[in-house]
């Protein structure tokens, strides 16, 4: 059975000014261990559907129109807010893009981490604190630090808290929001890899959002490459970067400068991601196409299976699959 | 040999380690940053002075201070009579002292009526947000559109004088701009990254609200109800002046400096003594207030 299945989810946000469609009709899946990268533009949906998982949207403005999140075989969307609560944290923790603000600033660290543990264990507080100290020291943090302020630590100490905080109750499922994209390379680099190391120890799957194709290459089992609140390219990581089959994902890989050739301009994809509250007809990616047909502006394309577990919305494989 | 000592102690060395970091507690700590300032100490020291001279009124004052003496009217300081008589022959070190009792316990009770009414209200209306919120908020609307001091007298009015019902009168018409802060506090640490990890750890609303917003408010709390008590102490005053607050004989600083008016002109102790203390009052909240509000945030901390 899959830790993790999200079926035809769709997720809006209907406001006075217009219903924005963010996340539309989108699959998942994730088994024990794995990790998916979620890869997208800003605005994507990518959050939106990570939140979603954990019902952390605020409603309103947000709505979830339709389908399932099954975490163990059971819908998320359907338990009470009290089950939520304990499944929050203790199955399924977050870790949030800003490391700077994603820490209580007048608690200290040993606390925020104590307080978890203490939340989801039948535990007394003295063993609740050995074992925010056995977490600080797993994340490579000296343990007399546990009595200081947030901002007594650097950016790249933050995120380390932060991590030991949302695996210190062993998670089933790591939602990763963009972990690095607050840090500079170095440190990126440093707590990309603890992350690995930490969940092949702990045996965590984990959803990694990210709009880095590199931290996905050195990191994930399966990609997901979501447009307009789509997942328009679906795949192990092998598939979709030796057989880039989407015009999206082929533009995303074409934006990355080549080290091996001297280019004097980067090639972005041509034009903007397409405002939620009124998506193209058809394919939404079609008026930033270079491959766009008649039939790309009438027809919405569904998802072809090009090889076994390679999934992609573009009406072009539909064509050479008949 | 060395080294198995070295690892093998590791896990109790860790313990003592933190234990001793632990004996720094956040209010020792406070507390420390405090002493560090010079102002807030000087606040501090005429608060205690003040508290001093109030509980122990009976030991610091020669004189009942309902006694009246027509023999002795309007005399000056003098060693006696330290600040004077007023127009009764009362003594006026007397009356002030005791009236400080009454001054400084109305103005504390009200602040803390309207403080904990208004952390309430603005919390939840400021967590929950919506139609919890608009209701709070248009209710709490409806009675700050009536002045402060009108509703106080129309509240005093309706209650009755005392001590106990003057603070009530004053608590009220402070409900709503308490709660109207809180709520602003509540709403923009709200929108922190850090209230939505507490959540995403599965926090309940109520630990979100006293555990990680809470403790982020009492600045504005520390602040606002130091200034409060001055203000109270102004209000108690202005209702005693016209006869709803506290009534004579018993004194009370803001009824001693009314009944000084008539002689501003010719004598000048039954003015000057009670705004000297009425104003040190308010200085050494305010100081203090301050002190405490940068002592509390561990940002500033050396």
């Amino acid at each position: 059975m899959n830790l993790l299945e999200i079926k035809d989810l769709s997720i809006h946000y209907v406001t006075k000014e217009g219903t924005f469609k963010s996340v539309n009709h989108v699959n998942l899946e994730l088994e024990e261990g794995e990790t998916i990268g979620l890869v997208g533009e800003t605005g994507a949906g990518k959050t939106t559907t990570a939140l979603g998982i954990l019902r952390l949207l605020q409603s309103p403005p947000a709505k979830i129109v339709s389908g399932e999140i099954l975490f163990k075989g059971t819908d998320l969307l359907k338990v009470s807010e009290e089950e939520m609560q304990k499944i929050r944290g203790n199955d399924i923790a977050m870790i949030f893009q800003d490391p700077m603000t994603a820490l209580n600033p007048i608690m200290r660290v040993g606390d925020q981490i104590t307080e978890v543990i203490e939340l989801h264990n039948d535990c007394t507080h003295e063993e609740a604190r050995k074992r925010m100290r056995n977490m600080l020291e797993l994340v490579g943090i000296n343990v007399e630090r546990a009595r200081e302020f947030p901002h007594q630590f650097s950016g790249g100490m933050k995120q380390r808290v932060v991590i030991a905080m949302a695996l210190a109750c062993n998670p089933h499922l790591l939602i990763a929001d963009e972990p690095t994209t607050a840090l500079d390379v170095t440190i990126q680099a440093q707590v990309l890899e603890m992350m690995n190391e930490l969940k092949e120890k702990l045996g965590t799957s984990m959803i990694l959002i990210t709009h880095d194709l590199g931290i996905v290459a050195s990191n994930c089992d399966k990609v997901a490459i979501m447009y307009a609140g789509e997942i328009v390219e679906y795949g192990s990581l092998e598939q979709i970067f030796h057989h880039i089959s989407h015009p999206y994902t082929e533009g995303l890989f074409n934006s990355i400068p080549s080290l091996d050739k001297d280019v004097d301009r980067l090639k972005p994809i041509k034009g903007l991601m397409p405002d939620p509250s009124a998506l193209p007809e058809g394919c939404k990616f079609n008026p930033r196409c270079q491959y766009c047909t008649e039939k790309c502006r009438t027809t919405e394309p569904p998802l072809y299976e090009i090889q076994p577990g390679h999934l992609v919305r573009c009406l072009r494989y539909g064509e050479e699959g008949q | 040999m060395i080294i198995t000592m070295l690892t093998g102690g590791g896990e109790e060395q860790i313990e003592s380690l933190e234990n001793a970091a632990r004996r720094h507690t956040q209010a020792g700590d406070v507390f420390r940053r405090l002493l560090n300032n010079k102002l807030g100490m000087i606040g501090l020291c005429i608060v205690i002075v003040l508290l001093f001279l109030t509980i122990f009124s009976g030991v610091v004052t020669k004189f009942p201070y309902e006694e009246q003496d027509f023999g002795n009217r309007f005399q000056f300081p003098d060693p006696v009579h330290i600040m004077g008589t007023d127009n009764f022959g009362r003594d006026i070190w007397s009356r002030l002292v005791y009236g400080g009792r009454i001054s400084l316990l109305v103005a504390v009770i009200s602040v803390a009526i309207s403080l904990t009414c208004g952390v309430i209200l603005g919390s939840v209306a400021g967590y929950f947000g919506g139609k919890v919120d608009i209701t709070i908020m248009r209710i709490l609307d409806i009675l700050m559109a009536i002045p402060g001091l009108l509703m106080a007298i129309a509240v005093s009015a309706m209650l009755g004088s005392g001590p106990v019902k003057t603070a009530m009168a004053i608590s009220i018409s402070g409900i709503p701009a308490s709660a109207r802060l809180i709520r602003s506090t509540v709403m923009s640490i709200k929108s922190n990254e850090y209230v939505e990890a507490a959540v995403a750890t599965g926090s309940t609303n109520r630990r979100v609200i006293f555990r990680h917003i809470l403790p982020n408010v009492i600045a504005p709390i520390i602040v606002n109800s130091t200034l409060g008590i001055g203000g109270n102490i102004m209000a108690i005053s202005g209702l005693s002046f016209i006869g709803l607050g506290v009534q004579p004989p018993t004194p009370e600083w803001g009824s001693i400096l009314s009944s000084g008016r008539p002689y501003l002109r010719d004598f000048w102790p039954m003015i000057v003594f009670p705004s000297l203390f009425i104003m040190l009052t308010l200085f050494a909240f305010n100081l203090l207030g301050d002190a405490l509000r940068d002592a509390l945030d561990p940002k500033l901390k050396k």
